[in-house]
C-alpha cells in the first residue's frame, strides 16, 4: 500500500498507528515532539528522519552562529538556488580553485540586480558545488534591504551581513571568506545600457579592511547578472514611496506585478580570478591613500578585462 | 589598602544592587558596605549599612563624603517605570539623580572609583547596524528613543567628570537586557507570556544576560575597573525564532506597524509603560555588542553564552507556563477516532 516512487510513503493504517503511539507517549508523560520520534520507530526511515528534524528544529535544538547564519536552512534552500543555478542561468564557472580553501579571505565582483543579491548566491553555489573544498562564503548586504521585512531575516540565516567595515573586519578576523560588492547601490542601480562597466569602486574600504585583517582580494567578474532585470528607467515616486535609494523600471516591472520580479534567464558565466596578495604592505598601510587607492584600482581593472573577455567567452546573453 | 575597601551602592533596593551587595558582603577585602536607596531591599542584607535617602535630592551630597567610601557604585539607573509611575519619572531618577550623585562625589576626596550599571540601549536598534557593536562606536547612529537620550545624557555626565577627575577610575558598564527566571523584568515577563507577539518578517538577533552573569560581572569590575566604557554580554546571539522555541513558546507575528499598540497596551500590563518604543525597536531589529573589553580587560567570562542563558532560563521557568495548554491527546483522539 505504500506508494513507491523513490521515497515511500506511509499508509492510512501507519499513520494511524504512529498517532496512536504519540498519544501513547503524550500518556506516559512525555512532550508531544518526544512522543512523536519515540512513535516514529515504525515509519519508513526517511519519514522517521523528517520527523527527527523537524522535532530537532522546533526544540531550538539547532546551531546559528553569532550573525545569525543557520547552515541546516542554507542546506534546505539549496536546491532552489541549484535550480537557478543549472537549469534557469545555466551558470560556468571558472577558476574556482583560485579561492582560498581555508582561512579569511575577501572575494570583490561587480554587482548588479536587486535587493536580493542573486549575484552573491550564484557565486555561493559556485563555491559550493564546484570547489574541491566547498565552505559557505558570506556576503555584504546593501544596508536598506536589512530593514526590510522577510527579507533581511532570510538573508542573514543564508550568511548576509549589512554592508560595513565593522561586520567586515569581524567576520575577516574569523576567518570566514566574505563576498563584497564595492560598486554597492551605484551598481545595481546602473540603467541596462551601462551593464558590465564597472562604476565607482566607493571609497575603498574593502582594500582598508583586506589590509588592516591581512586578508587576500579575489576579484570576482561575474556575468550573467546585469541582464536579469534590464533597468530602463527608474521612478522616483515609487522610491519616495517606499523609502529605497532607487525603484528600477524594467521590461516587465512594474507592470507585471510580482511576476515582473522574476529574474530572465540569462547564461552566466562566472570567473574567479588570481587573489591578490596584500600582505606585502604592513596593516598600517590601511590609512595610506595611495596604497589603498592604486589597490582598490588594481581590483577594479582586473575585474573589468575579466568581464569583457568573459562576455566575449560566454556569447549570446540568453541563449 | 591594609584597611580594605569602602563601598557605597546606589540603588540598593533593586534586584541588582540587593544581588551585588550580597555578594560584596562575602568578600573579606571590603571593609565597609553601605546602600543607598529610597527603599530597603527585599532581600535581608547583613553586614550592609542602609542608608535612606532619595539620590535625587541634595541630602546625598551631605551623606556620602562622611562615609569616606574610596568605590561607588551606581546601580539607581532604571531601564523602565516601576508599575503605575510614568516615563517622566525614569528621566528624573535616572538624569537628575546621576546629577545629584556626581555633586556628591565631588566632595568625597576619599573617592578611587565610580562604576556605573549603565545599558546598552545607547548604541540603539538599527537594521543596517553593525552585528556587534564596540565601545567607541556609542553615539554613531541617531538617538531615537527618550530611553536613549536619556542614557547617553548621563554617560556624558560621567564622561566629563572622568575628564575632570582624572585620578578617579570611572568605568560605565553598558548592560544587554537580562534574563532570569527570578527576575520580574518587562522582558522577561513578555518571554512568560503564553503566546509571544513577535514582528512579522523580522527576527531579530539577541543578547541576553543571564542575571548570574549580570551580577557577576558588575562584582568582578568592582574589583577591576578599567577606565571607560565596557559591553557586558553573553558571548555570541540567538534569534527571536530560536529562543521562543528554546522557551517553548508559541510565537504570534503581528505586522510590524501593529506591534508598536499591541505592545504598549500589552506593556501596561507588563509595567513596561512608555518604555514599549525601546522594545519594539529591539525586538524588531536585536542588537549585539562586543564582550571583548569584559573578557580582556576586566577578566570577566560570562558562564553562559547567549543560547546557553536562554536554556537556563527555559529549564528553571518551566512552571511559570500561564494559559491553557493545547492538549495534544486530545487532538489524536479526534483525528484518530474520527477515522474509525
Amino acid at each position: 500500500m505504500a506508494a513507491a516512487r523513490g521515497t515511500t510513503f506511509p499508509g492510512p493504517e501507519a499513520v494511524a498507528d504512529f498517532l496512536r503511539g504519540v498519544r501513547v507517549g503524550v500518556d506516559s508523560g512525555l512532550d508531544p515532539l518526544a512522543a512523536a520520534q519515540r512513535a516514529a520507530v515504525e515509519l519508513p526511515a526517511n519519514m522517521r528522519d523528517g520527523i527527527d528534524i523537524v522535532a530537532r528544529r522546533l526544540r531550538g535544538e539547532y546551531d546559528e552562529d553569532e550573525w545569525g547564519f543557520d547552515e541546516e536552512l542554507a542546506e534546505a534552500v539549496f536546491p532552489l538556488f541549484d535550480f537557478l543555478y543549472t537549469v534557469w542561468w545555466r551558470v560556468e564557472a571558472a577558476g574556482v580553485r583560485n579561492v582560498p580553501s581555508h582561512g579569511r579571505a575577501l572575494l570583490v565582483a561587480n554587482h548588479a540586480g536587486s535587493i536580493f543579491p542573486f549575484d552573491a548566491s550564484m557565486m555561493t553555489m559556485a563555491v559550493m558545488k564546484e570547489h574541491p573544498l566547498p565552505r559557505w562564503p558570506r556576503f555584504m548586504v546593501l544596508d536598506w534591504a536589512f530593514t526590510l521585512p522577510f527579507l533581511s531575516a532570510f538573508m542573514r540565516r543564508v550568511g548576509g551581513v549589512p554592508a560595513g567595515r565593522d561586520n567586515a573586519s569581524r567576520l575577516l578576523a574569523q576567518d570566514q571568506m566574505l563576498m563584497v560588492f564595492p560598486e554597492g547601490v551605484k551598481g545595481t542601480g546602473k540603467p541596462f545600457s551601462q551593464r558590465y562597466r564597472l562604476q565607482r569602486f566607493g571609497r575603498g574600504g574593502f582594500v582598508e579592511v583586506a589590509l588592516r585583517t591581512g586578508s587576500p582580494i579575489v576579484p570576482v567578474a561575474v556575468v550573467g547578472s546585469e541582464e536579469i532585470y534590464p533597468k530602463l528607467g527608474e521612478s522616483r515616486v515609487l522610491a519616495r514611496a517606499t523609502g529605497a535609494p532607487f525603484v528600477p523600471v524594467t521590461p516587465t516591472f512594474p507592470w507585471l506585478g510580482a511576476l515582473g520580479l522574476i529574474p530572465l534567464p540569462s547564461r552566466w558565466r562566472i570567473e574567479f580570478c588570481e587573489p591578490i596578495d596584500v600582505s606585502e604592505h604592513a596593516p598600517e598601510a590601511a590609512d595610506d591613500r595611495r596604497v589603498v587607492f592604486d589597490l582598490s584600482e588594481q581590483v577594479r581593472e582586473t575585474i573589468q578585462a575579466k568581464l569583457y573577455e568573459s562576455l566575449v567567452e560566454r556569447g549570446s546573453a540568453f541563449l | 589598602m591594609a584597611s580594605g575597601r569602602r563601598v557605597l551602592i546606589t540603588g540598593v533596593g533593586s534586584h541588582w544592587g540587593a544581588e551585588l551587595a550580597r555578594r560584596l558582603e562575602r568578600d573579606p577585602g571590603i571593609s565597609y558596605l553601605a546602600g543607598i536607596d529610597t527603599a530597603r531591599p527585599h532581600a535581608e542584607l547583613g553586614r550592609t549599612d542602609f542608608i535612606e535617602a532619595d539620590l535625587r535630592s541634595p541630602v546625598v551630597s551631605r551623606i556620602l563624603p562622611g562615609t569616606e567610601v574610596d568605590t561607588v557604585v551606581h546601580c539607581g539607573i532604571l531601564w523602565y517605570p516601576e508599575p503605575g509611575k510614568p516615563a517622566s519619572a525614569l528621566h528624573e531618577i535616572n538624569v537628575i539623580g546621576t546629577l545629584q550623585l556626581l555633586a556628591a562625589c565631588e566632595r568625597t576626596p576619599t573617592l578611587e572609583r565610580i562604576v556605573v550599571r549603565g545599558s546598552a540601549a545607547i548604541y540603539g536598534c538599527e537594521g543596517a547596524a553593525p552585528a556587534f557593536f564596540t565601545e567607541p562606536l556609542a553615539r554613531r547612529l541617531p538617538l531615537r528613543t527618550r530611553f536613549q537620550r536619556d542614557i547617553s545624557e548621563l554617560e556624558d555626565y560621567f564622561e566629563n567628570f572622568a575628564r575632570r577627575h582624572p585620578e578617579i577610575v570611572c568605568c560605565m558598564l553598558r548592560f544587554q537586557p537580562e534574563i532570569g527566571p527570578d527576575l520580574d523584568t518587562p522582558l522577561v515577563r513578555y518571554l512568560s507570556l503564553p503566546v509571544v507577539p513577535t514582528q512579522l518578517g523580522f527576527d531579530p538577533r539577541l543578547q541576553l544576560l543571564h542575571a548570574d552573569d549580570a551580577t557577576g560581572a558588575i562584582e568582578a569590575a568592582v574589583r577591576r575597573p578599567v577606565r571607560g566604557a565596557v559591553n557586558v554580554a553573553p558571548d555570541g546571539a540567538i534569534s527571536l525564532s530560536r529562543l521562543l522555541r528554546i522557551v517553548r513558546r508559541p510565537g504570534l507575528p503581528i505586522p510590524h506597524p501593529l506591534f508598536g499598540p499591541a505592545l504598549s497596551r500589552l506593556g501596561r500590563e507588563l509595567g513596561a509603560g512608555a518604555l514599549y518604543g525601546d522594545a519594539v525597536r529591539l525586538l524588531r531589529f536585536g542588537r549585539g555588542v562586543d564582550n571583548a573589553r569584559l573578557r580582556e580587560e576586566v577578566g570577566y567570562d560570562a558562564r553562559f553564552d547567549a543560547a546557553g542563558a536562554i536554556r537556563d532560563f527555559a529549564g528553571k521557568a518551566g512552571g511559570r507556563r500561564v494559559g491553557p495548554r493545547l492538549h495534544p491527546a486530545s487532538v489524536i483522539d479526534r483525528i484518530v477516532g474520527a477515522r474509525g
